[in-house]
């Protein structure tokens, strides 16, 4: 299933994806803008008061029923890193033509509701956001904001990562910090909303069986004014220097570690696919050396994984144990990362991360919200790779090339998150 | 001739076929053209089955359930079968709920080798002292991680409010106290007692026939049933909650709350639990959704964070609700559900807005079908519970506006009701 790119409008793509296969469609659209503390909370705030009301919708109850309407249409927001850029969006699931009349289905109204969040903010008479819902979004933000502890394993690898990229965009949280939050007025954020709506380039995808041509023409009918010149894309790499470490109490039963690792492979490296098998090697799977050997042998802790993000060519190593655990835990997860820089990897460890990668991108075509997230994501970040073409480097990587890619692997930053609470649960043993 | 039964739905375009292999096993196979195919093989034994008698007379330690579910990876050769799994591309996983424990596989390749090691691994238990001393120490971080996590404070303690006997407030995974008293006999007895064929079920969704499945069946599993039947404990448990409030402080920014509604009007036949479970979801839709009226008196008066959740959960033996969310007073919104219940009650509930929600509940279970992991999830449900998952459209359907108003008035007692809070230190 290879895509169609289409154009709409000045600056605006279609990625089609023709299937009959799901029940349910998928209208997406996603643009980008840079990651930076001055527009990164305006950008959320935006796209939250966007799903809290518009012109034809004027509130949560009214634009939720509308949605109630077509058949429990969900419309979810995203708001992500794409290396050192912004991506926001809303994507669409909605139950596909031939189970509400046929025809083109619900696409011409979805296609109306994504032109609403979109295009018809809803302003008062001063051409600014309703005051009382800036104000309850505003408090929604600061909630939000200060929920990042009830999930110490996200707080860890958030603050590991700002230990990691201090001074780079990519260090910045895509709902920013509590202290701006009060500085957000009504203007300003309308200022920012006319702003972005002139400055980024939309890139839409849908996955289902309606002919491309009538999807473009929707789309085209809808938003050919929509958008601007968009910024250009960056994801600055590197490999750093020196070890940021940095450790912070929580009154918790368990300690977390973070260990953030830098390297200079992203997407458009040759390396990239090896670095992919590397970090399935090393955490990515329960066939990996954290899981088998940090977990099962040496009993340390129940979750211990890796994570890679390769728009931005950063690796973590992630795990949670009993605070005295901590120096065991850190120098055995770094010895499964020593030991494949040495290129001791099995003929096992080898065959179950090829077979692992290869599963996860066949399963990706039978998922439309999976398969569009690629797509976007590609195309955001200027790579125009198809599914197929990804998974023929994949196919071609060795154990060399593995090796070769560990050696772009410096570990740059650990965060520890020492909890401070002993409570009966270790009394009792 | 076989013993099999295909149920079709001519709205899905779908069918499915049900096979009671001479093990005792009932095998469910979902043709669908996809590439992921989903195998599931589950026992209709989780954490409230807390003793290996009817009588109660042998109690087992809390958390054995889980326990065994994590222990039933290692084999007697020394390997994992996770990495079984890895080694042909499939991924696997396990889950222990409150009434099932459920091993599964994905996989795009290697269909039947992945099947028999799913057969094997689960029906061949192996344990010694030192492999149990060791999982104790990965379940004692599990637990851990667990009562660092306040959302799970917040249900469970929710759990103990509404509940004085029921074993269904137990955690799951234990507490390390408990797991400490796991033994190998313990993990050997469990399993001969709550893992006899009859008592469990294979799930297959995916690109496979019947035929497939059942030659790995076959290859696999005994060819004559055993004998005996699971025990199933009965406790009294009074109709009322337990407690009215239970609050506990924890790493949260702002309190989180979960009101408990408990439900003992549970009917012993299926397709009754079902068309309740069906008229429970239309009436949370209703009442709690975000495009409902009593919703957005909650947000718009700056009583509750946009989250907010109620779940409704049904089986033969416990019943509950439950309402989580995060406030500033949670006791606030209580009083406003409930005066908003009550005014509903008084002035009956919208046709339209019961027309509107229902139509949602048909929607969402057509959409389910788009995912072989969801399909075999969904199937092994109704399987348990002993309904069929193709009635379930006309169950939606056949529901009318008098079905949820009897839930309105028969459910929110404020005497059933526990609201359990966590507080931030």
């Amino acid at each position: 299933m290879n895509p169609i790119v289409l154009p709409i409008g000045r600056q605006g793509r279609l990625i089609y994806l023709n299937t009959d296969r799901f029940k349910s469609e998928l209208l997406a659209v996603s643009f980008t803008a840079p990651l930076a503390v001055e527009t990164a909370q305006q950008n959320a705030m935006v796209m939250a008061l966007a799903r809290r009301g518009t012109a034809g919708y004027p509130g949560l109850a009214s634009l939720n029923r509308r949605l109630d309407e077509l058949y429990s249409t969900a419309i979810s927001t995203s708001n992500r890193r794409t290396g050192d850029m912004q991506t926001l969006g809303f994507a669409a699931d909605f139950l596909g033509a031939r189970y509400v009349g046929g025809g083109l289905g619900l696409l011409p109204e979805v296609t109306d509701m994504l032109a609403e969040l979109l295009c018809r903010p809803l302003f008062d008479e001063r051409g600014c956001f309703t005051a009382s819902f800036v104000e309850s979004e505003k408090q929604n933000l600061r909630d939000a904001i200060r929920a990042a502890i009830h999930n110490p394993r996200g707080y860890a690898i958030s603050a590991c990562r700002k230990l990691l990229c201090a001074g780079e965009p990519y260090a910045l949280s895509v709902i920013g910090s509590e202290d701006t939050v009060d500085a957000l007025t009504p203007e300003g954020l309308a200022a920012r909303y006319r702003e972005l709506v002139s400055s980024i380039a939309p890139v839409f995808s849908y996955v289902g069986s309606t002919p491309a041509a009538e999807v473009a023409a929707l789309l085209e009918a809808r938003f050919s004014d929509f958008g601007g010149t968009p910024a250009p894309y960056t994801a600055s790499v590197h490999g750093g220097s020196g070890l940021a470490e940095k450790v912070e109490e929580m009154p918790l039963m368990q300690g977390k570690l973070s260990l953030g690792f830098r390297t200079d492979v992203s997407l458009s490296h040759p390396l990239a696919p090896a670095m992919l098998y590397l970090n399935e090697i090393f955490g990515g799977s329960p066939a990996s050396k954290l899981f088998l050997n940090v977990r099962e042998r040496m009993s340390l802790c129940y979750h211990c994984s890796s994570s890679l993000d390769l728009y931005k060519g950063i690796l973590f190593a992630n795990s949670g144990m009993k605070v005295e655990n901590r120096a065991v835990a850190e120098e055995a997860m770094l010895q499964q990362l020593a030991d494949i820089k040495a290129g001791r990897i099995s003929d096992t460890e080898l065959l179950a991360a090829r077979r692992s990668i290869e599963h996860s991108y066949r399963q990706s075509g039978d998922n439309p919200g999976v398969l569009a997230r690629f797509y976007t994501g590609r195309i955001l970040a200027g790579n125009g790779e198809t599914v197929e073409e990804w998974q023929a480097r994949l196919d071609r990587v060795t154990l060399p090339d593995i090796v070769e890619a560990a050696a772009h692997v410096a570990h740059r930053a650990t965060f520890f998150l020492k909890g401070t609470k002993t409570g009966e649960e270790d009394e009792e043993e | 001739m076989r013993n099999e039964k295909t149920y079709q739905s001519e709205l899905l375009g779908e069918q499915y076929t049900v096979i009671r292999h001479e093990s005792g096993l009932p095998i469910y196979v979902f043709p669908k053209k996809m590439s992921t195919t989903y195998a599931l093989l589950a026992t209709d034994y989780g954490a409230v089955d807390a003793t290996l008698d009817a009588a109660g007379a042998r109690p087992l330690p809390a958390g054995v359930a889980h326990f065994l579910e994590h222990k039933l990876f290692s084999n007697e050769d020394g390997t994992d079968s996770f990495e079984r799994f890895s080694a042909l591309g499939a991924d696997a996983n396990a889950y222990t709920s409150h009434t099932r424990t459920v091993y599964l596989f994905s996989c795009t390749d290697r269909f039947a080798e992945s099947l028999a090691e799913l057969i094997d691994f689960v029906t061949h238990p192996y344990f010694t002292e030192e492999s149990v001393a060791k999982e104790q120490g990965i379940i004692g971080e599990e637990i851990r991680m667990c009562l660092d996590n306040p959302y799970d404070r917040c249900y469970y303690n929710m759990l103990e409010g509404l509940y004085r006997n029921h074993p269904v407030k137990t955690d799951i995974c234990g507490s390390v106290a408990s797991i400490a008293e796991i033994t190998p006999q313990i993990l050997y007895d469990t399993h001969s007692t709550y893992y006899r064929l009859s008592n469990m079920a294979l799930v297959v969704c995916g690109n496979v026939s019947v035929q497939e499945v059942l030659d790995i069946a076959d290859a696999h599993l005994p060819h004559v049933a055993a004998e005996g039947t699971v025990p199933r404990r009965t406790v009294p448990e009074p109709a009322t909650a337990h407690l009215p409030t239970v609050t506990e402080q924890g790493n949260v920014a702002k309190p989180i709350f979960s009101i408990g509604v408990k439900d003992t009007h549970i009917p012993e036949d299926p397709y009754r639990r079902l068309k309740r479970d069906a008229a429970m979801a239309i009436l949370n839709e209703m009442l709690f959704s975000e495009a409902s009226e009593l919703y957005n008196t909650l947000y718009d008066g700056g009583l509750i964070s946009p989250e907010l959740s109620a779940d409704y959960a049904l089986t033969r033996d416990f019943g509950f609700l439950q309402i989580a969310g995060e406030s500033e007073r949670p006791e606030e919104v209580v009083e406003v559900i409930w005066s908003y219940l009550e005014r509903a009650r008084r002035e009956g509930l919208s046709p339209s807005d019961f027309e509107r929600c229902r139509r949602i509940e048909y929607a969402e279970y057509i959409k389910s079908f788009d995912s072989t992991e969801e399909i075999a999830n969904t199937l092994l449900s109704f399987v348990f519970e002993g309904a069929e998952l193709f009635s379930y459209a006309d169950v939606i359907l056949g529901i009318e506006l008098a079905d949820v108003t009897a839930l309105l008035e028969e459910l929110f007692d404020p005497a059933c009701r526990t609201l359990s809070v966590v507080h931030p230190i």
